[in-house]
């Protein structure tokens, strides 16, 4: 029997209940400390103003290595940034929302509720993101109003669908960290590794291409290289989607095989910390 | 199904945090302390039963295991008879948890907008939820305040919205930790009226609740476990929990006889096996009182009145007194301290 719209958008009502009721949460939390909800988007334009500054410095090199990206190292580090936003955010959201509940000692009533644990992870990690996406939009707001991001001919909807695959493939990375959370407490080596080894070889400051042959090889095991890579290319080339499919590709088979892996370890880290008794302790 | 919570032979051991020496000379040796072992219980519905035991005791972990925060080692546990490790969610639909702890709330949050939190998560939604936030907010009273932020609660109101919360979902069975832990013994009082009246009396839930305050198990429980180094000492009707004193009968006989008189002539007497004393608070002239414990099984309080008699003290009265769930407590700890040494 085939579902009716009604019912289907029901369903979906249902589904995303519980994620809303924790943004709900985070919002009136978060913005009951004022300075602090209104100063996050302040340093935004503090960075850009930096980053435009470097920018100025790198037009007069030329460099070969941002050709490939259009020539404008301002609009090629704005892409890098955001993006490195997203890998921090899921790297250190699920693992952060663990620590939080258990130091706020919020953790057990949310564990007696009737809602899964990965739900509720996945929940509480929802705020982290939807902030960075409002500052992230800010922050390219300001480049192309104010500071000359080149936007002409860029394939919004191609960069949509990176981004899309660059958050799922972090946040797989993410979730393994929240099992270390959750069985160590502290000292996540996973997101100790991927944060720096992503920073440095990624291409987040700079093209891959500026490494040595070798390292460049590495990068192409991070899945920031693609994320970068597709996204740079979406905006500031215009590639199509059928252009961008080998930049996607891996992403996706990234995610297909560390989405699942993830939950995986998660669901036996959680069962680890509820026979040690440590599920509530930080 | 009779039984609120029935667990066969269930037993908890947990990993000992193991020393920087020990990881490197022994890396795969694992040391465990035993938290339960062997507690086998039945709990009936619609009562008040009491966890009582020292702090250690094993009361929260046994609670934990019911709530399905902690896993067991070994036996069965089953909460409104679903098992509590294959039936995780069938069980957390039927409890509710009042979890003690003062900062298991969002403090930047009001009352309502807590409330409103967890029942979302408890799968309650519109106006059911809203229904049910009005019914558990006037239920512990807290209408007044439900709109304040939860940082601005007193200790007493945070607790009646722990309760609050416990009572989202109308769950069959409620468990409280300690719920009257760091509070003043007059919001306490009111606590424990609000879990005894309204809760089990009017409401008819089933409560669990842990404690390690005499008093509070004396005021509440309609069935009470003691637990020490996490094994059940006994678990019976709290009507009955006299008779598992062998011995420890409590008798005050009043006397008028002179005091010289009387210390002279009680030892003399060979007391059967009574512990006496004169208990000097109440004497009055040549009034005393006297109080008798028997210290083994079997002894006759009547036998001991005639020799008093005999030997020319004027016996005015004598009363049994019951012993108080303080004394039954003590005795029994003592009793298995004694044993196990």
């Amino acid at each position: 029997m085939r579902s009716s719209p009604a019912s289907w958008s029901g369903e979906l009502a249902t589904r995303l209940r519980k994620p809303l009721a924790f943004l709900h949460k985070d919002f009136l939390s978060n913005a009951s400390y004022k300075l602090a909800f209104i100063g996050q988007f302040f340093n935004i334009v503090f960075i850009s103003l930096s980053y435009f500054f470097l920018a100025r410095l790198f037009e007069l090199s030329d460099s070969p290595h941002l050709e490939r990206y259009g020539g404008d190292y301002f609009s090629f580090v704005l892409i890098g940034v955001a993006c490195g936003s997203y890998l921090e955010i899921a790297l250190r959201s699920f693992s952060q929302s663990i620590r939080d509940a258990q130091m706020l000692g919020t953790l057990e009533a949310l564990l007696v509720t009737q809602t899964e644990i990965p739900t509720l992870i996945l929940s509480a990690s929802a705020y982290s993101f939807i902030v960075t996406s409002l500052r992230m939009f800010v922050f390219f707001l300001l480049g192309v109003l104010a500071l000359g991001f080149q936007v002409e001919g860029a394939n919004y909807f191609g960069a949509l669908l990176m981004l899309g695959l660059t958050i799922v493939s972090f946040s797989s990375i993410g979730i393994i960290s929240a099992s270390f959370i959750m069985v160590f407490k502290r000292g996540d080596p996973f997101s100790w590794f991927f944060t720096n080894s992503s920073w440095l070889l990624g291409g987040v400051y700079f093209p891959i291409s500026v490494l040595p042959d070798w390292l460049e090889r590495v990068s192409y095991l991070l899945p920031i290289t693609y994320s970068l890579e597709g996204m740079r290319l979406a905006l500031l080339k215009g590639y199509s989607l059928g252009d961008l499919l080998p930049t996607a590709l891996p992403l996706v088979v990234f995610a297909l095989v560390m989405v699942p892996a993830s939950l995986w370890i998660f669901q036996r880290a959680v069962v680890r910390a509820k026979a040690d008794g440590t599920l509530t302790q930080y | 199904m009779n039984h609120a919570i029935e667990t066969l032979d269930l037993g908890k051991r947990y990993p000992v945090p193991r020393r920087y020496r020990d990881l490197l000379l022994r890396p795969f040796s694992s040391e465990r302390r035993t938290a339960l072992e062997g507690v086998s219980l039945q709990l009936k519905k619609g009562e008040l039963a009491g966890l009582l035991g020292r702090n250690g005791a094993g009361k929260t972990t046994l609670i934990k295991i019911l709530c399905t925060l902690v896993l067991p080692s070994s036996g069965q546990a089953f909460v409104n008879g679903y098992d509590v490790v294959r039936d995780q969610r069938a069980a957390r639909r039927s409890i509710g948890f009042v979890v003690s702890e003062e900062r298991s709330f969002y403090w930047r949050l009001t009352g309502r907008q807590n409330l409103g939190f967890f029942a979302t998560l408890n799968n309650l939604s519109g106006a059911e939820r809203d229904t049910r936030i009005r019914k558990v907010i006037r239920l512990v009273g807290l209408e007044a305040h439900a709109d304040r932020m939860f940082k601005d609660y007193s200790s007493g109101m945070k607790q009646r919205l722990a309760i609050a919360r416990g009572l989202l979902t109308d769950p069959e069975i409620l468990f409280l930790d300690e719920p009257t832990k760091s509070l003043d013994p007059l919001i306490a009082r009111e606590v424990r009226d609000l879990i005894k009246g309204v809760l089990v009396s009017d409401q008819g839930h089933s409560a669990i609740l842990a404690t390690n305050n005499l008093k509070e198990a004396e005021d509440l429980f309609d069935h009470v476990t003691i637990l020490d180094e996490g094994r059940v000492l006994a678990s019976r009707p709290r009507s009955e929990m006299r008779a598992l004193l062998s011995g420890g009968d409590n008798h005050r006989i009043r006397v008028r006889t002179a005091r010289g008189e009387l210390e002279r002539l009680l030892p003399s007497l060979g007391v059967l096996g009574f512990e006496v004393e004169i208990a000097d608070s109440v004497e009055s002239g040549d009034r005393h009182e006297l109080q008798i414990t028997s210290t083994a099984e079997g002894l006759r309080i009547s036998e001991l009145i005639e020799r008093m008699v005999g030997a020319g003290i004027e016996v005015e009265s004598c009363v049994a007194l019951e012993p108080t769930l303080d004394e039954i407590f003590t005795r029994i700890v003592e009793r298995r301290t004694r044993d196990a040494a």
